[in-house]
């Protein structure tokens, strides 16, 4: 006994010490007084004066008060230890001690008396110091205009980039949430975004952004603490302020570009209003917290959840969930899977990064691509190749490997994993199940899969129109899935990966499949086709892209927005990229996009028309031959044709088309170059072949973006510029005649 | 007292803006050697390798949060000295306490201005 008194004793002089030396502010000193404090706690537990507890509540009461600087003046302090030090003389005497004390208690604020309860038992709301924080964030916002004006704007657009990224973040995981409402990793996942941006937005004072961010994150705070469950109708809440908040950070870009603040947004009011209420209506429960339904529901008993809530009051970081997964009290299953979790991430290698403007990375691209031809300029030059210096060789083969080394690379630093393509839809077929009440999965292989980032814009529109095709037309509703023997939930299935110079990306979906016989009906009815052709099933199947075809007898919610698949097949076109179907009977229906794995560089066949050059992307040549007199013909209303392997093409003289000569060479004195696009066929006719080359490929510019049958152009291995010939755009002009130019078809005709 | 704004300041934070804007707020007191970490993993890498002479973290991160970087450097001998602020959102009481009695030499509430940091400085290299 003596000994421990001595101990206390020594505690308190170390204490008295500290607190003499203290500062105002000087939270350092007061950290270490807090911990003198609490180890005096401990210690002195047994201590039969009652007082002497209540002193050191109330010291430590007032040290935390000093340390979020609601009082600054120490001097209290030296006045209640000299108190403690007084209390333990009359203990150690064995006298009771209560010199004064009322007085001294109410100067260090009361604490500890009749408060000492009830913040106690609610770890944090103690709603006054809470208070005082918040106004010193208040009233540093206001003070915040000036001091980053300079940097405002880049600062703010630094913001909305990152702000996105991590709402996208938020989205996914919500979905995996769903899944699992009581993953605690998730839901910090989902918290620190939303913690984030509210932080950022403060420092921007982007008051509407902060408020909502704030709102969800207090949502998400109830729910880390157990003291909310997730529900869908919380998931979609918390989508709808991910929504919002994109929508306001998307006004925040949009007024960066114009120069001027972000007008304030509506609907932000009843949102918040909307979370607020939930929060509220979660605290009512209150009393009854997740250690109590537990023990309600008899998953761990009534001692042992008290045991654990006395460890909570002492570790008032942790929260009472935290603790009990931790010890395996209750849920060893996430238990489990936390661990895993963890050691995923502990084994995931992190490679340092740096963020670079797309604008920079397009030119570094565009110049290897020239410092490329312009290697191979040098290479070909004839004087150059008149020099028989090994040494030359030597020097020029390296400085070949350097730049296509140097290319290669400046490609793959523009590439970007798919994923987060993929990512988005996971919320676009939650939504879609959730609105036409049909049960969807999402599965995703091959997130990895790496894509130019220029092309992966542009996939998101046409992914998300497949997708909601494949919701609403594909996947039955559930009745009629049991009654197939099908399981209830459809899943659809999105897969990326590489086979040789193309990405592939499929998305499959086990529905009903595509109907055959309504595609016809319906192609017939909108005068399509005629219906007296024999078409194969990929050509029936290849009728949905048709402009003015819709599949859906009833236009509904999700998918009947006036826009057809042809917009899809349009848009991936665009991108040098070409779709097909796979389709079967209540098994399902796949959809394969072929993209070009860079929208940089093409394979090219250059070919020569009059005295120019043009290449034809490699792609999509079948064949080049010398036609046979005997196999040309002209057919009235449709022009010349060629007759390839027992099939009629269309002859295109490309000398017309580009009006590069008036002279009409017969077609067997030149070159037919053999085009497919889809099941369609047509014959170019050229004067010769001149080379195949990897080419880079650079766009016409504004004034020339219209011209049809042309994608770009790109500067040849010799130094002269050739055109790219646009395979898909070839194939309208020769469909269309309005579209070919007047001379053209009628010289031959 | 002038502050000394030759030292190596890390500034970690899982935000690029949000350290961004902290070290806007640094370069406006003068500071002008400042190093980043996005966590508190990377924090250490980076404390491991260079002299630093002062830490402004963030306490809500991936991986190794600020309390727990804290901690660390607290209970490294080669690093525990070094000053070590916490910025903490508005509204975590429980967090300030708990970060002051891991011996964290000041703490700043987000959004702060210049001064308010400067302040915070002076009284941390006051001692």
């Amino acid at each position: 006994m003596e000994e421990e008194l001595k101990t206390i004793e020594d505690l308190i002089d170390q204490l008295a010490l500290e607190i003499i030396n203290l500062d105002e502010g000087d939270i350092l000193g007061l950290g270490k007084a807090m911990n003198l404090i609490e180890t005096l706690e401990d210690k002195g537990d047994h201590i039969s004066e009652p007082n002497f507890g209540k002193l050191l509540k109330a010291l430590k009461r007032y040290v935390e008060k000093l340390i979020l600087a609601e009082e600054t003046d120490v001097d209290p302090l030296e006045r209640g230890v000299g108190a403690l030090q007084a209390a333990l003389r009359a203990v150690s005497r064995g006298e009771s001690y209560d010199d004064n004390l009322s007085a001294m208690l109410s100067e260090l604020g009361r604490y500890g008396l009749e408060e000492s309860n009830a913040s106690d038992s609610q770890g944090g709301n103690g709603s006054e110091a809470e208070q005082g924080l918040e106004e010193q964030g208040q009233e540093e916002r206001e003070a915040c205009p000036e001091f980053l004006s300079d940097e405002d704007q880049e600062v703010m657009a630094d913001f909305v980039v990152e702000a996105l990224e991590n709402l996208g973040t938020i989205e996914v995981n919500l979905v995996e949430l769903e899944h699992d409402p009581s993953d605690a990793d998730i839901i910090n996942a989902i918290f620190r975004p939303f913690h984030t941006i509210k932080g950022v937005s403060g420092f921007l004072n982007l008051a509407e952004i902060n408020k909502l961010s704030h709102c969800a994150e207090n949502l998400l705070d109830l729910a880390r603490s157990g003291e909310l469950s997730i529900d869908a109708d919380i998931i979609d809440i918390i989508l709808e302020s991910v929504d919002m908040l994109k929508k306001m950070i998307e006004n925040v870009k949009v007024a960066l570009e114009v120069g001027r603040r972000p007008s304030s947004n509506e609907g932000v009011g009843p949102l918040i209003a909307r979370i607020q209420d939930v929060i509220s209506a979660s605290k009512e429960h209150k009393d009854k917290p997740l250690g109590e339904l537990l023990v309600e529901k008899g998953a761990i008993d009534r001692e042992e959840m008290e045991r654990v809530l006395e460890e909570q009051k002492k570790d008032g970081n942790k929260k009472v969930g935290e603790i009990l997964v931790e010890k395996g009290l209750v849920g060893s299953k996430e238990v489990i899977s936390a661990l895993r979790e963890q050691k995923r991430v502990g084994k995931k290698k992190i490679d340092l990064q740096v963020k670079v403007d797309t604008k920079k990375l397009d030119t570094l691209v565009d110049m290897t691509g020239e410092l490329v031809i312009a290697q191979s300029m040098l290479r070909q030059n004839k004087r150059i190749l008149s020099v028989t210096d090994q040494r030359l060789f030597h020097a020029l083969n390296q400085l070949h490997q350097i730049s296509s080394m140097l290319q290669k690379t400046a490609m793959s630093m523009r590439m970007v994993p798919i994923k987060n393509t993929f990512q988005k839809m996971v919320r676009l077929v939650r939504d879609l199940a959730r609105s036409s009440g049909k049960k969807v999965s999402l599965e995703m292989k091959g997130e990895e899969t790496e894509i130019d980032r220029n092309v992966v814009e542009e996939l998101y529109e046409p992914m998300v129109h497949m997708i909601r095709n494949a919701v609403d037309h594909g996947i039955e509703p559930p009745e009629q899935r049991l009654a197939k023997g099908k399981p209830e939930k459809g899943t659809i299935e999105l897969l990326a990966y590489q086979r040789g110079g193309s990405i592939i990306i499929e998305i499959r979906d086990d529905g009903r499949g595509l109907d055959k016989e309504k595609i016809l009906s319906k192609a017939i009815d909108k005068g399509i086709i005629s219906g007296v052709e024999q078409l194969s099933e990929s050509e029936i199947y290849n009728l949905i892209f048709k402009p003015g075809f819709s599949t859906s007898e009833t236009v509904t919610e999700i998918s009947g927005r006036g826009v057809g698949m042809d917009v899809v097949k349009k848009a991936l076109e665009k991108l040098r990229g070409r779709v097909e179907i796979k389709s079967k009977p209540d098994k399902g229906s796949t959809f394969i996009i072929t993209l070009p794995l860079t929208l940089a560089i093409i394979d090219g066949i250059i070919v020569r028309v009059a005295e120019q050059r043009y290449i034809i992307p490699a792609l999509g040549i079948l064949k080049s031959f010398r036609p046979n007199p005997n196999d040309y013909s002209t057919v009235e209303g449709k022009g010349e044709m060629i007759m390839v392997r027992g099939e009629l093409v269309p002859l295109v003289r490309l000398h017309h088309l580009f009006e590069l000569s008036e002279r009409t060479i017969k077609p067997w004195e030149g070159l037919a170059v053999l085009i497919g696009n889809e099941n369609e066929k047509l014959c170019l006719l050229v004067d010769e072949l001149v080379g195949k080359e990897e080419v880079v490929i650079k766009t016409l510019g504004e004034a020339l973006k219209n011209v049809k049958g042309l994608a770009g152009g790109a500067i040849l291995g010799d130094g002269r510029v050739g055109l790219i010939l646009d395979i898909p755009g070839l194939f309208a002009i020769a469909k269309n005649s309005q579209d070919l130019p007047a001379y053209s078809v009628q010289k031959v005709a | 007292m002038a502050l000394d704004t030759s030292i190596k300041v890390l500034v970690v934070d899982d935000f690029a803006t949000m350290r961004r804007i902290v070290k806007g707020v640094l370069k406006q007191l003068g500071f002008k050697n400042i190093i980043e970490a996005e966590d508190g993993t990377a924090a250490l890498n980076e404390l491991r390798k260079e002299k630093v002479g002062l830490i402004v973290s963030d306490w809500n991160m991936p991986k190794m949060t600020g309390l727990e970087l804290l901690k660390e450097v607290r209970a490294d001998e080669e690093l525990k000295s070094i000053p070590f602020i916490m910025v903490t959102a508005e509204g975590q009481k429980e967090n300030v306490i708990e970060a002051v009695k891991a011996g964290v030499s000041n703490y700043i509430v987000k959004p702060f201005t210049p001064e308010t940091l400067s302040e915070k400085l002076e009284k941390v290299f006051q001692r």
